[in-house]
């Protein structure tokens, strides 16, 4: 019985939030000039819209330098700074840890405040580089976070191995370490790309000029609403769960 | 007790020379500074308590350790300053450290990729290999298929298709149950002697040490206590720590004054050395009950009879409180012994070690 009401209550949770997602995706294939029901007829019509649109191309593609920049870097440094940690005392750490993650708690508002403030300050230029550099802020803290959690319970002796058996510190590297903790590091990639691809706010206060696909999002829901954002929608939707396939695939055992 | 053929201390230069080597971490002296010879052909353990420093020891053998003094000398070579993969030596860890995301065969052909060796030659060390530790039909398994032992003879297999000058074990046969335990030292002894290479292994168990090693060294918090064959150390333990880590020892306290000791339990000796507090160590199997005897010897009161198999142990309390205990081969006597009844102990003084300290 009671396992009965949980199924049912989990099932309600699931389609409470799955719903938005499958009528955003569903009423782009339409030709309705508003979101709603009756379907009049399932086409394309609204993606050629878009694709007619310079604006959402430049979007389209600001949106995939800034994730893709903000996702190498973040990993690359998460990853260096979250094995150097692991390396370090208990209590040390996790000093660090804390004062590495203390962005994550503030408002995304205040971060984009404060950015636009010292951009402006130091005179930086505003550009897609100043929005990596806002995104990193938020984005770190989460690899080296989810890096650090997996290098605490790492084998050390299987490092230890491969030097012993004529691996230098970079062959082992890439040989026994990379492989074991590929698959977090690719996941830790990922919350980064899906954090970094959404993110709207501090993205508005250090972008300048341009936009990137949330900003262009809002550009219209301020001037005119038309089910051409569903199809923007669908198309986010279609990167994050294309990037996690992706990375699944990649991060499998090989041999 | 093995004895391997090979070195010794009488004759040939050493394959693995230590000298003033040391260890700290921080404050915490891990090895005080040692000298330490191993020979070709040796099986050498590393014995004492955990914590003692065994590891450490080992690591700085095996390069990974850098240590705070001294230098590690393998054959003729200063190899103090090279890292690991440039040392002729390879290790078991004691987790063993297998590659998770490998099979067997891969694990243990992965030193052979790196030194760039033929796919054939690969093929045929890796499979040869295999073979002399029993696990070919492992080949394409992962690490996390495998049990504790098997794991144990992936790990050593694939340190030895290195052919390591010197292969050394941190505690190899710890994490196995004990039945396995002695499956294991029976292999472990049965390797060495066929491939004839040189061993060090680290272990806190004493039984593993005699019954593997033909050379032990003993440590005590980051030192090393005496070293020899098992024989001797069982026999001749130099302290009294020695005496009680190796076997079973009795202790009786006492003092040397002008070359006599008098012992709390009552005897009194001729022993030359310095005077101060001693202890005497004599081993169970040296005690005879039958009171005829003709070297030291007192009264006591029997305790306990417990018959064991291959011998009977008796428990003795002397006047002074001290309990001694006895083991005896001719468990026909038992019947004759009543417990509370006074008996009298005896030993050749051959068969005891008098030590400074209390
Ligand atoms: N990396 C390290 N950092 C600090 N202290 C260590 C380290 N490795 C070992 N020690 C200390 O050195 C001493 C000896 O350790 P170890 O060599 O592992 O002993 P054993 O192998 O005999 O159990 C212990 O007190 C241990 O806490
Ligand atoms: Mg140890």
């Amino acid at each position: 019985m009671a396992r009965i009401a949980w199924g049912a209550y989990s099932g309600i949770i699931v389609l409470f939030m799955l719903t938005p997602l499958v009528l955003v995706v569903l009423f782009s294939f339409t030709d309705n000039a508003l979101t709603n029901f009756p379907i009049n007829a399932f086409s394309l019509h609204w993606y050629r819209i878009l694709d007619a649109n310079p604006e959402f191309w430049k979007a389209f593609e600001n949106s995939l330098k800034v994730s893709l920049g903000v996702t190498l870097i973040s990993t690359v440094i998460g990853t260096m700074a979250a094995m150097v940690l692991a390396r370090w005392r208990e209590r040390l750490a996790n000093a660090a840890l804390l004062a590495l993650a203390a962005p994550v708690t503030l408002p995304a508002l205040v971060i984009g405040i404060a950015l636009l403030v010292f951009f402006n300050k130091v005179g930086v230029p505003l550009s897609l580089a100043t929005v990596i550099a806002g995104h990193l802020v938020i984005t770190q803290p989460f690899v080296i976070l989810i890096v650090y959690a997996r290098m605490v319970n790492f084998d050390y002796a299987a490092v230890d191995s491969a030097r012993d058996l004529g691996a230098s510190p970079w062959r082992a590297f890439w040989t026994v370490t990379f492989p074991i903790v590929s698959s977090t590091v690719i996941g830790a990639a990922l919350i980064a790309l899906a954090i970094s691809l959404d993110d709207f706010i501090i993205t508005f206060f250090t972008i300048g000029g341009g936009n990137t696909l949330p900003t262009f999002v809002w550009g219209k829901v301020r001037t005119y609403l038309d089910p051409s954002i569903n199809a923007i929608g669908t198309i986010l939707i279609t990167l994050t769960v294309g990037s996690t396939a992706i990375a699944l695939w990649i991060s499998r055992y090989r041999g | 007790m093995t004895t391997v053929s090979g070195g010794g201390p009488g004759g040939a230069t050493p394959l693995v020379r230590l000298r003033g080597l040391s260890k700290k971490f921080g404050d915490v002296a891990a090895v005080q500074p040692l000298d330490l010879d191993i020979f070709a052909g040796d099986f050498f353990a590393l014995l004492g308590p955990s914590g003692c420093g065994k590891t450490t020891l080992l690591r700085m053998v095996g390069g990974f350790t850098p240590p705070s003094t001294g230098t590690v000398e393998i054959d003729g070579q200063d190899v103090t300053r090279l890292g690991p993969e440039q040392r002729p030596t390879n290790m078991v860890f004691q987790g063993y450290g297998l590659f998770p995301h490998m099979t067997v065969r891969q694990n243990i052909g992965y030193g052979l990729r790196i030194a760039k060796a033929s796919d054939a030659e690969i093929a045929e060390r890796v499979g040869a290999i295999m073979t002399l530790v029993r696990i070919g039909e492992l080949a394409e398994r992962r690490p996390d298929a495998l049990s504790g032992g098997q794991a144990q003879r992936v790990a050593l297999a694939r340190a030895l298709v290195m052919r390591p000058r010197v292969l050394l074990l941190d505690e190899p046969l710890a994490a196995l149950d004990l039945k396995l335990r002695k499956q294991m030292q029976e292999e472990l002894r049965r390797i060495h002697q066929s491939i004839g290479g040189t061993f060090v292994f680290v272990t806190h168990d004493q039984g593993e040490a005699m019954g593997l090693a033909n050379r032990i060294a003993v440590m005590e918090a980051g030192a090393c206590v005496q070293e020899g064959g098992p024989e001797e150390i069982y026999l001749r333990p130099k302290t009294r720590f020695v005496s009680s880590f190796i076997g079973e020892a009795n202790m009786l306290a006492g003092e040397r004054r002008g070359g006599t000791v008098t012992l709390r339990a009552g005897i009194a000796f001729t022993d030359a050395g310095p005077d101060g507090p001693v202890v005497l160590v004599v081993r169970p199997e040296a005690i005879r009950l039958d009171g005829g005897t003709a070297g030291l010897g007192t009264t006591g009161r029997l305790d306990d009879v417990v018959f064991l198999g291959p011998y009977v142990r008796y428990r003795v309390t002397l006047a002074s409180g001290e309990e001694i205990a006895a083991h005896s081969a001719d468990t026909g006597r038992r019947a004759g012994m009543a417990v509370g009844a006074a008996v009298q102990i005896g030993w050749e003084a051959a068969d005891h070690r008098v030590v400074a300290g209390t």
